[in-house]
């Protein structure tokens, strides 16, 4: 295994987290689009309350993905912007429409005296739609570099990568998938939240069609795949155990919904993913885009790769108990008391001596 | 129709713009609410606390933003220039790695920070404050490092068009990094100073003198204007850096086509192309030897020292390398005007002083900006000064055009929804303070 190796590793990893809890953020402004019946306030308020605090961190795993990448696999990152101009232009329009959109949404809500700034519903609106376009472009480009149709130039056109079936049908899994995560781990925020049966009922239901169809999907991929990407299907062998530990995750996570065990529900919930996009990853190595560029062709001199690699490291361990830190405390997070009012900090000023 | 590489540089200039002014401010103010929250916790004190309140509001806004468009640019740098990247996203990708590094922590200690005001004790949650100070700096000496390495490219050995060895540390040896680097952070913490201060100083304007409007026109004023004159001096050092290592852009900079001995300092004016001649400038004789080798007589290159081909575009880098003196010493001005007030107790009570510090705000950003496009145009037709032409790095994907014409209609959108939120958030104290002003005398 080499320094570029490494990176790579760390590129799947960093993938696989905004895949989870990026995915996750997306889901939940699938569902904010989605709500309805009595409770359809009480759920945006709840989706706003478990995005608030984390969405900016979990964000931020996608710009590690896209800076390892042109760090560690500068020619791959210029093939890969190359071949995937529209999917790219068109996910990054919704990543800038939907954080945008939501801090819009958050920061110019009413005020105590009712009023709103002007724009911040329809900033609402855009929030939702742009978090439901922007993981079906985002499955596109995943699954159009493994097609192996796309030449390295980009003479392919932009529109290429919307024309086999294959990148399609992964856009379709990755918005199922993110809406998903969402309510599954909507349904254990709305329990710790103690927001009512009614909620977790909500979510639960939608936890459990969303599996369904995400399961479906991922099952109509396979003969797919192996008509459109046949340098995937040729080494499936690979893909194998991480396959079927999909499965087996996706399975359990249904039955472990069913019997309303949320916690141990969201671990499942997330591995089901994370075997696909390793199996997929493993599948597709040395390919970085099948045909276009390899690990080899791709990667930066050794010395960069290697330096870059202990950056990663020392990086990581800095990261992580900050990131454990900011989980804690959004966990701690008592019962709901001021529902559709994400942040705390909307509160009327105290002085530390009246707190 | 405008070619693709005018569409992308023209995109590149309106996404870099408009993500460094919050990219500024998320620098500079995290520090400002350090320096409020610890007044608050030192003192009990409820102004400095609702200031550090108002203004964490503030800062969350404008990351959001500043991580949206930070977003934008690292895609734009794969989909505009794609052979840049190829080439060199290797030798840039250690400063990269770091910065995202940098991302991390600040977003994290952002979340606790906003969502901890309840939930962390007061001490506790001062000290989340810490890191997003500290890594909102980091990222802004990593980027900027990036940039010294492509004005002063260093450690790369090529052969064919790939990199073949990159020195890992590279783009931190970047001669120009040490200059850049720091005028760079006192900009950011200019900006921001005269940012909070052309809010208060508004309020005290319409009347509101309670000791709210005060520190806080205090607070923000005084880092800002401190910090002038020593932007002066970082300033100098940076233009000893450019003219030692960038020559050609130096000429531009100060509009000299021709190496001279006694070389003039022009102000202002026009470069003709065709007769290679500045028109319109005003000239003080032998300035320019002056300033840079403290001798009215020693030789300054000129333009003229590459082909015609290899000059940037003259007028612009050169007004917008005025425009950023012009204010930067208006700046100093402003600064030892303030001095001379504060000394007699009238620097909160004098309305031409506010006024002035109101307009700082922009003449701040404006600096900011112009000392950037000054920069950015001056190192053309290099992406990579010698080493790669900006013409053979673009994207050759049709539609660029349509690209630029999009991010400028979004960026539109959000920055109108983006002044209504901040004109909200800037009315007034909170309620409760409003009421009962506190006289203080410092
Ligand atoms: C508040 C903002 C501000 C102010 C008041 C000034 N500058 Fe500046 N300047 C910048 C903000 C800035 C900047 C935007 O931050 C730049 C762009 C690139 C960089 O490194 O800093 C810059 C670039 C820049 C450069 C080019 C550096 C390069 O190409 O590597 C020079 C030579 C100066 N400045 C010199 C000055 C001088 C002599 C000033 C005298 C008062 C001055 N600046 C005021
Ligand atoms: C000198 C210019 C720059 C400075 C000073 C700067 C600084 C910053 C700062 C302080 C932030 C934190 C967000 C905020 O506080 O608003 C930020 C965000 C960001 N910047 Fe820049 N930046 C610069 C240029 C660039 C460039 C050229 C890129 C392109 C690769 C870039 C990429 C990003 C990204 C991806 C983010 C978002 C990080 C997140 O998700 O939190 N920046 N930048
Ligand atoms: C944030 C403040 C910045 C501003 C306002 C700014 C401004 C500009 C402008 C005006 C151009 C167009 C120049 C022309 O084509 O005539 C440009 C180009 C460019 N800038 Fe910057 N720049 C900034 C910082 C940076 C940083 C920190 C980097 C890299 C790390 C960077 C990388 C580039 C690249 C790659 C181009 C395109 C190629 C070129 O035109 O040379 N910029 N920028």
């Amino acid at each position: 295994m080499t320094a570029a190796d490494g990176v790579l590793a760390a590129i799947l990893l960093g993938l696989t987290a905004y895949a989870i809890l990026g995915g996750a953020d997306f889901g939940g402004g699938v569902w904010d689009l989605l709500a309805t019946g009595p409770r359809r306030d009480a759920q945006r308020g709840l989706i706003a309350r478990s995005m608030g605090p984390v969405w900016e961190a979990n964000h931020v795993w996608l710009v590690f993905v896209i800076i390892g990448l042109f760090s560690g696999f500068p020619r791959a990152f210029g093939v890969l912007s190359r071949v995937l101009v529209l999917p790219l232009a068109l996910a990054l329009l919704g990543i800038v429409l939907r954080g945008a959109a939501f801090a819009y949404r958050q920061y110019g809500r009413p005020d105590p005296a009712g009023r709103a700034v002007r724009g911040t519903v329809v900033w609402g609106r855009v929030f939702a739609v742009a978090s439901t376009i922007t993981p079906f472009v985002l499955g596109v480009a995943g699954a159009a570099v493994a097609t192996g149709q796309l030449p390295a130039d980009g003479s392919a056109g932009a529109l290429a990568p919307f024309r086999s079936p294959l990148p399609l049908l992964a856009g379709a899994l990755a918005l199922a998938t993110c809406a998903f995560l969402a309510a599954v781990f909507l349904c254990r925020d709305a329990e710790m939240a103690r927001a009512g049966p009614g909620l977790v009922a909500d979510f639960r239901r939608r936890a459990l069609a969303a599996a369904a169809l995400a399961g479906g999907l991922a099952l109509a991929g396979l003969p797919v795949m192996w008509a459109d990407a046949p340098a995937l299907a040729g080494r499936f062998d690979r893909a194998v155990v991480p396959a079927v530990g999909s499965v087996l995750a996706g399975a359990a996570a249904l039955i472990l919904l069913w019997h309303r065990r949320f916690g141990a529900a969201r671990v499942a919930a997330a591995a089901a993913p994370t075997g696909l996009l390793w199996g997929w990853g493993l599948a597709q190595y040395p390919w970085l885009a099948v045909g276009a560029v390899d690990v080899a062709s791709g990667a930066a001199p050794p010395a960069t790769s290697t330096a870059i690699l202990v950056v990663l490291a020392t990086g990581m361990i800095l990261v992580t108990p900050a990131l454990a830190l900011l989980l804690r405390m959004v966990r701690r997070a008592g019962p709901i008391e001021r529902f559709g009012d994400a942040s705390a900090d909307s509160r009327d000023v105290t002085s530390p001596a009246e707190a | 129709m405008l070619d693709n590489l005018t569409a992308a540089r023209e995109q590149m200039a309106l996404s870099l713009s408009f993500h460094i002014v919050f990219a500024v401010l998320g620098v500079g103010l995290p520090w400002l609410l350090l320096f409020a929250e610890g007044q608050a916790l030192r003192r009990a004190d409820p102004v400095w606390y609702a200031l550090a309140r108002k203004w964490a509001k503030a800062v969350a806004v404008l990351f959001a933003i500043g991580a949206v468009s930070g977003t934008v640019l690292s895609f734009e740098f794969g989909l505009l220039w794609p052979t840049f990247m190829e080439r060199y996203g290797g030798v840039l990708g250690l400063p990269f790695t770091m910065e995202a590094f940098a991302f991390f922590l600040e977003a994290i200690f952002l979340g606790l920070y906003l969502y901890g005001w309840d939930r962390l004790s007061p001490r506790a949650h001062w000290w989340t404050g810490v890191p997003v100070a500290i890594s909102g700096m980091a990222s802004a000496i990593f980027v900027t490092t990036a940039n010294a390495w492509m004005n002063a490219p260093v450690g790369v050995v090529e052969s064919a068009g790939h990199t073949v060895v990159a020195e890992p540390l590279a783009p931190f040896v970047a001669p120009t990094a040490g200059p850049q680097v720091v005028h760079l952070l006192v900009a950011a913490l200019m900006v921001t100073g005269f940012g909070v201060a052309a809010v208060y100083a508004t309020g005290l304007l319409r009347g509101r003198r309670d000791a709210y409007h005060r520190r806080g026109f205090a607070t923000g004023s005084t880092l800002a204007l401190m910090l002038a004159p020593v932007q002066g001096v970082v300033g100098d050092w940076s233009s000893r850096a450019v003219a030692r290592y960038q020559p050609v852009k130096f000429a531009a900079l100060e509009g000299l086509p021709r190496t001279s001995a006694g070389a003039p300092l022009s102000l202002g004016g026009i470069y003709d192309p065709a007769t290679g001649q500045m028109r319109g400038a005003i000239d003080i004789p032998h300035g320019l030897s002056l300033l840079l080798h403290a001798n009215p007589t020693a030789v300054v290159s000129g333009l003229d020292v590459v082909p015609p081909a290899d000059r940037p575009p003259v007028t612009v880098t050169h007004l917008a390398f005025d425009l950023m003196i012009g204010l930067g010493l208006g700046m100093i001005a402003l600064a030892l005007a303030g001095l001379w007030l504060w000394r007699r107790c009238r620097a909160t009570s004098t309305r031409w002083f506010l006024r002035a510090v109101v307009l700082a705000a922009p003449a701040s950003v404006g600096a900011l900006l112009a000392g950037w496009v000054a920069t950015e145009v001056g190192r053309q037709p290099w992406i990579v000064y010698r080493l790669l032409r900006t013409a053979d790095a673009v994207s050759t994907q049709p539609g660029l055009e349509l690209f630029l014409y999009a991010t400028a209609a979004v960026y539109a959108v959000l920055t109108v929804s983006l002044v209504a939120i901040l004109r909200r958030l800037a009315t007034g104290a909170p309620a409760d303070l409003a009421r009962r002003p506190v006289e203080v005398h410092q």
